[in-house]
């Protein structure tokens, strides 16, 4: 008897503190979300750490399985349909509909069998995030720091929120951004030929990989 | 010999705002190139059709056109001409073939042979004589705070850090301004790109970059060691140990990109217009 009494009374604390809490964010839209964005991407970052310092993934055995991991992480974080079409800009639109899926896909494991090399190469290096810029009230910059021995490499991860998710739509190295990067190369690729044969270029580069 | 690098800064000055003039007087005809280039090369023409004015108007500024749906305030694509492709293509494989054939496997056998330490001491000599470039470039752009770190830094670090192979400056933020050379100054005058070239053994840059660069290296200590050769012979010897720390990069770039010419043209546009802004 007291025992479920004593459970009706957590429950109803719950029930308080969730409500609280939904208040909280329906009230305070603003002041919840600034600092998300930095949160979101740090917390991303130290998880695929994890992964890498975790020493039962470390024999050339869970390779397999460490990259699983990663892979999740990745498509937990980046926003693919944004990336693409930001990449693909006014081109988006000479893609049909498979076209369009297609290249998302393809891109998709371009971009991570490129940072899964980068990734699995980390050895000592520190990453410090230090701050957080809104472009918008949808989209904002994360400014982090990789240091390794030598040197400090700025890394910056543009976001954008989405049904209340922050998810990164591009990463700018030392000042190069990677979808203005690969926009320029395809582009140039597109002027001359149609979408299908940049497809071709993709699904040949990602299957050598 | 002591009033050479006064006499140098202004050499190039003058030399700055002929081709400043010379750029302006050749603008239409750069346009053209432009024009002809980007059916060759693709820049920014939507078709292979002859382009109409709107498609003109967007090549030689580089809008996008914006679409209704979606707001695309980052569309703006930094892109460059490209009027002396060929040769660019033909220096671009020569300095990849000169990477892969000459400069790694050399870089390696120098970084087996030198430990890591040592090879920081030789970077952080270069890099404390270099102070000139960097310095001269801070006082043309005014920037009076990264003058003095400049300054401050090349102090501490000749001194208390053996001349310059230790660097006990590091500690300290304020000695440790953002790197700047004449290209970016002459970019924060406002002066543009002018167009993309690349040299042999240099590798990318641009017009503006390419005067600045004689300027650097005018103000650069090792030129003026005699005999050429030995001079010659140190700037080699900097450049491996440089590449001793970064192999595997170049590498990687290539890897990620489907078109490498164009992802390392782009790329040095965006880092420079970058180190610009800074």
């Amino acid at each position: 008897m007291n025992k479920q009494s004593r459970s009706v009374g957590m429950k109803r604390k719950v029930l308080g503190l969730t409500m609280m809490t939904v208040m909280v964010f329906f009230v305070f839209p603003l002041y919840v979300s600034a600092g998300v964005p930095q949160q979101t991407i740090e917390a991303c970052v130290n998880k695929v750490l994890d992964v890498l310092r975790d020493p039962a993934l470390n024999s050339d055995s869970a390779k397999d399985t460490k990259e699983e991991k990663i892979w999740s992480i990745f498509d937990d974080i980046f926003d693919y349909t944004e990336l693409s079409k930001r990449t693909l800009s006014r081109n988006w639109k000479k893609f049909n509909g498979d076209q369009q899926k297609e290249f998302e896909d393809l891109f998709r494991r371009l971009l991570g069998n490129v940072y899964m090399d980068r990734i699995l190469a980390y050895k000592d290096e520190k990453v410090l995030f230090h701050k957080e810029s809104m472009l918008s009230d949808k989209k904002a910059e994360v400014q982090s720091k990789i240091l390794t021995g030598s040197k400090e490499i700025p890394m910056n991860y543009r976001m954008v929120a989405k049904n209340d998710q922050w998810k990164v739509y591009d990463v700018v190295i030392e000042g190069v951004s990677m979808i203005k990067n690969y926009r320029s190369q395809f582009n140039s690729i597109l002027s001359k030929k149609p979408p299908e044969a940049l497809l071709k270029l993709l699904r040949k580069k990602v299957d050598k990989s | 010999m002591k009033c050479l690098p006064s006499a140098v800064v202004i050499v190039s000055v003058c030399l700055l705002v002929a081709v400043f003039k010379l750029s302006a007087f050749c603008s239409p005809v750069w346009a053209e190139t432009l024009v002809f280039d980007s059916q060759r090369i693709g820049c920014s023409v939507v078709d292979e059709s002859v382009p109409t004015g709107m498609e003109l108007a967007r090549l030689t500024l580089d809008v996008a056109p914006s679409t209704a749906d979606d707001e695309e305030e980052e569309e703006e694509i930094v892109d460059i001409a490209d009027p002396i492709y060929y040769w660019n293509k033909g220096m671009y494989h020569f300095n990849d073939k000169l990477y892969f054939w000459l400069l790694k496997p050399v870089a390696r056998g120098y970084g087996w042979a030198l430990p890591e330490g040592a090879r920081k001491g030789v970077k952080n000599f270069f890099y404390n004589l270099a102070f000139p470039i960097r310095f001269v470039s801070c006082l043309l752009q005014a920037k009076g705070k990264a003058a003095a770190g400049e300054l401050g830094r090349f102090a501490l670090n000749t001194t208390v850090g053996m001349f310059g192979l230790a660097n006990p400056a590091k500690e300290h933020p304020a000695l440790n301004p953002p790197d700047e050379d004449l290209g970016q100054s002459f970019g924060r005058w406002g002066i543009g790109n002018g167009f993309y070239v690349v040299w042999p053994f240099l590798g990318p840059s641009t017009l503006r970059d390419s005067v600045g660069l004689v300027g650097d290296s005018f103000l650069d200590p090792v030129r003026y060691v005699t005999p050429m050769e030995a001079s010659i012979g140190i700037t080699a010897g900097d450049t491996v140990n440089e590449t001793s720390f970064k192999i595997g990069d170049y590498e990687a770039l290539k890897e990620a990109a489907i078109d490498p010419y164009i992802s390392i043209r782009d790329a040095y546009v965006q880092h420079r217009e970058k180190k610009v802004e800074e």
